[in-house]
C-alpha cells in the first residue's frame, strides 16, 4: 500500500501480463464447456441454425433436454448404476487400501517397500492390455452385462493408486500417537485405528473421492464389460445409447453430460494435486 | 520421528521401558522376538486383500493375456491352441496394423510436443502469485477432470459436420467459407484432417495434467537454490536450463513416460469420435485391438496387438522403479 509508485506501476503490469497470459487457457478450457452448457438449455430449432449467433439464446431456454432423459432413457438408471458402483468401489478400496497403506508405511515388515512399489506399479498396466482377459474372467463369472462387472474390475486401478496415497498419508502422522497407544495398553488394532483416525477425514475422503472419479474417467471397461443398456454407468450409456441409428440428439446428449460431468470435474479439480502427488510417487519431494 | 528411527521399533523401546530389570532380559528378547512376529503377521494379514485383489486382477490377466497372445483364443472357439508368435506375425504383416502403428506414434508425439509447449506455458503463469489464482486453477484444469466420455461427445459435438461451433467462428472470421463451399472443412469426415482433430481432443485434454505435473516440479524447486544462482548472476534463462531442469527431471521423465502410456493406450477419443475412420486415418492400436479383440472376437489377436503397447509401459516402470528405489523411506 505504501509502495513507491513505481514499483505498483511494475507490480500491476506483472499482474496485467499474467492475466492476459491466463486468459487464452481460461478460454480453451471453458468454452466447449460452455458450449455444453447452452446447448443443453437451447430448443431444437434454436440450435440447428447458422445464420444467426449460435453462442446466446434466441428462443427462451427450456429444461426438456433433461425432462426427455428421464422420461425416455435410461438415465435414471444410469445414474443409478453409476452412484451404485461408484459407491461399492469406494468400500472395496477402502477396506484393502486402508489396512494394506497403513501396513505398508507403518509396520516396518521385510520387504514393505518392494511390495508398495510392486501394488503401485500395477495402476500403470493400462486397460487396453488388460481388457481381453478380463473379459474371459468376467464371462466366467457370469458378470458380463451388468454393472457388477465394473464393481469387479474398477478396484484394479482404484486399490493401486489409493494405497499407494494412503501410505503417503499415513506417513505424515507422527510415529509418538502410535508409541503413546501402545504404552497405553492398546493392542495393534488400536495403535492402528489411533494413527487412521487423524487421517480419517482427509485420507479417507480423498479415497471416496477417486474411487469415484477415476470410475467415471472409465469408458473401455463399461464399453466392454457392460452390453445391456439399463445396465451401464452413465460415461457408457451416455455416448452408445442415446444415440439412435446416426441421429444425434444433441440437446439431450449435451444435458446428460453437463448434469453428471460438471459436478464430477469440480469436485476432482479440487483433489487434482493429490492425483499428481499419487502418480509421480511424490518424485519431486 | 527421530525418536523412532533411533531404536527402530516403538515395541522395543516400550519393551525395554517395562523391562527395566535386568535379570528378566532373555525374556525380554522372547517377548520382543514375539512381538515382531506378531507385527509382520498383522502386517501381512493387511496387506492380503489389496495384494490378492491386484494380483488376481492385474497380474493374472495380464499373464493370460500374454497366454491370449500366443493362442488362437476366440470368442467363438473357447479351446485355445498354442500358435506361437503367429498373431504377432500376422499383426506385423497386415497393412492396418502397420497404419494404426504409424498413427499410434504420429499421435503420441505431436500430441505430447504440444502438450509440452501448453504445459510449461501454463505451469509458468500458474507459478506467479495473484488474485484469484486458485479459481483460475481451478477453471483450467477442468478439461482433464471431465470425465473423458463426456468431455470427447461435446467435441464431437463441435466437430459436427454442418453445425461445427468452431467452423461458425473461423467462418464469420473469414478464415474459410461458408457451409456448403469447399473450404468448409469436416473435420471427423476429411482422411487429411480427423488425425489433426482428433490430436486437438487429446492435447486439449491432458495438457492441463503436463501443466500441474510441471508446476509440482517447479515449486519442489527450494527458493534458497534460485536466489544462489541469481546471486551468482545466473539470468532466467540459464536459471532454467542450469537449476530447475536437472533438479526438476525426474519428475518430468515421471510426468512424460505418464503421459505417454496413457496417450498411447486411450481408446475413448478416437473410438468415440469416428471409430478410427474415415478410411483408417485415426486407427490407432487400441482402437485396432478392441475392434479385433471384442467386436470381431478374435481374442488371440487382439491381445497380441495390445502387446505392442507393453514396451514404452515397460521402460515407464523401470525408469519409476529405479527413481522411487532412491528415494528414502
Amino acid at each position: 500500500m505504501q509502495a513507491p509508485a513505481g514499483r505498483r506501476a511494475k507490480e500491476t503490469r506483472r499482474l496485467t501480463l499474467v492475466y492476459l497470459g491466463l486468459v487464452p487457457f481460461i478460454v480453451i478450457a471453458m468454452f466447449p464447456i460452455y458450449w455444453m452448457a447452452i446447448t443443453a438449455f437451447k430448443q431444437d430449432p434454436d440450435l440447428y441454425r447458422m445464420d444467426i449467433f449460435p453462442f446466446w439464446f434466441h428462443m427462451p431456454p427450456t429444461w426438456k433436454n433433461f425432462t426427455y432423459l428421464f422420461q425416455n432413457t435410461y438415465y435414471g438408471a444410469w445414474l443409478q448404476n453409476t452412484l451404485t458402483i461408484s459407491a461399492w468401489v469406494a468400500g472395496i478400496t477402502l477396506l484393502t487400501a486402508v489396512p494394506a497403506g497403513y501396513a505398508l508405511a507403518r509396520l516396518r515388515i521385510p520387504g514393505a517397500e518392494n511390495i508398495g512399489i510392486g501394488i503401485f506399479m500395477t495402476y500403470l498396466v493400462p486397460g487396453i492390455i488388460l481388457f481381453l482377459p478380463l473379459s474371459r474372467i468376467v464371462a466366467t463369472l457370469d458378470l458380463q452385462d451388468s454393472w457388477w462387472a465394473l464393481v469387479l474390475t474398477y478396484p484394479t486401478f482404484t486399490i493401486p493408486f489409493c494405497t499407494w496415497l494412503l501410505m503417503g498419508f499415513f506417513k505424515t502422522v507422527p510415529m509418538e500417537i502410535e508409541e503413546a497407544a501402545r504404552v497405553d495398553g492398546c493392542g495393534q488394532l488400536g495403535a492402528m485405528v489411533r494413527v487412521i483416525l487423524p487421517i480419517s477425514l482427509p485420507g479417507i475422503l480423498t479415497t471416496v473421492i477417486f474411487a469415484f472419479t477415476l470410475s467415471m474417467q472409465d469408458f473401455l471397461y463399461g464399453l466392454a464389460f457392460v452390453a445391456a443398456g439399463d445396465q451401464m454407468p452413465i460415461p457408457v450409456g451416455v455416448p452408445t445409447q442415446l444415440i439412435r441409428g446416426d441421429v444425434y440428439y444433441w440437446g439431450s446428449l449435451m444435458a446428460a453430460g453437463l448434469l453428471v460431468g460438471l459436478p464430477v470435474a469440480i469436485l476432482y479439480s479440487f483433489f487434482l494435486d493429490h492425483f499428481i502427488t499419487g502418480i509421480t510417487g511424490g518424485a519431486g519431494k | 520421528m527421530t525418536v523412532v528411527h533411533r531404536g527402530g521399533d516403538p515395541e522395543v523401546a516400550a519393551g525395554v521401558a517395562a523391562a527395566v530389570p535386568p535379570t528378566v532380559r532373555p525374556r525380554t528378547r522372547s517377548w520382543w522376538r514375539r512381538s515382531t512376529t506378531r507385527r509382520y503377521l498383522f502386517g501381512y494379514t493387511l496387506l492380503a486383500p489389496a495384494v490378492l485383489y491386484v494380483v488376481l486382477l492385474v497380474g493374472a490377466p495380464f499373464l493370460f493375456s500374454l497366454y491370449l497372445a500366443l493362442s488362437d483364443a476366440s470368442v467363438a472357439d473357447p479351446v485355445a491352441n498354442f500358435v506361437g508368435l503367429e498373431n504377432f506375425r500376422a499383426a506385423l504383416e497386415s497393412e492396418t496394423f502397420i497404419l494404426a502403428l504409424e498413427n499410434s506414434i504420429v499421435f503420441t508425439v505431436v500430441a505430447a510436443i504440444f502438450k509440452g509447449l501448453l504445459g510449461t506455458a501454463l505451469a509458468f503463469l500458474l507459478l506467479q502469485n495473484f488474485p484469484g489464482k486458485k479459481i483460475i486453477r481451478g477453471l483450467v484444469v477442468i478439461p482433464f477432470t471431465l470425465p473423458i466420455a463426456i468431455s470427447v461427445l461435446n467435441w464431437k459435438w463441435m466437430y459436427d459436420s454442418q453445425f461445427s461451433a468452431i467452423n461458425w467462428v473461423l467462418s464469420r472470421a473469414g478464415i474459410i467459407g461458408m457451409y456448403g463451399s469447399p473450404s468448409w472443412p469436416i473435420w471427423l469426415g476429411q482422411p487429411e484432417l480427423a488425425l489433426w482433430a482428433v490430436i486437438a481432443v487429446n492435447v486439449w485434454r491432458t495438457y492441463p495434467f503436463s501443466a500441474i505435473v510441471l508446476l509440482a516440479g517447479f515449486t519442489a524447486v527450494p527458493t534458497e537454490v534460485l536466489d544462489a544462482a541469481k546471486v551468482d548472476g545466473c539470468n532466467f534463462l540459464q536459471r532454467f536450463h542450469h537449476v530447475i531442469v536437472p533438479m526438476i527431471a525426474p519428475i518430468l521423465l515421471i510426468g512424460f513416460l505418464f503421459d505417454t502410456v496413457f496417450t498411447l493406450s486411450d481408446l475413448s477419443v478416437v473410438y468415440l469420435l469416428t471409430q478410427g475412420g474415415p478410411a483408417n486415418a485415426t486407427k490407432i492400436l487400441p482402437v485396432l485391438a478392441y475392434q479385433v479383440g471384442i467386436q470381431a472376437g478374435a481374442l488371440g489377436r487382439g491381445a497380441a496387438i495390445a502387446l505392442f503397447l507393453f514396451p514404452p509401459l515397460f521402460l515407464l516402470m523401470i525408469l519409476l522403479l529405479r527413481n522411487l528405489k532412491r528415494r528414502e523411506y
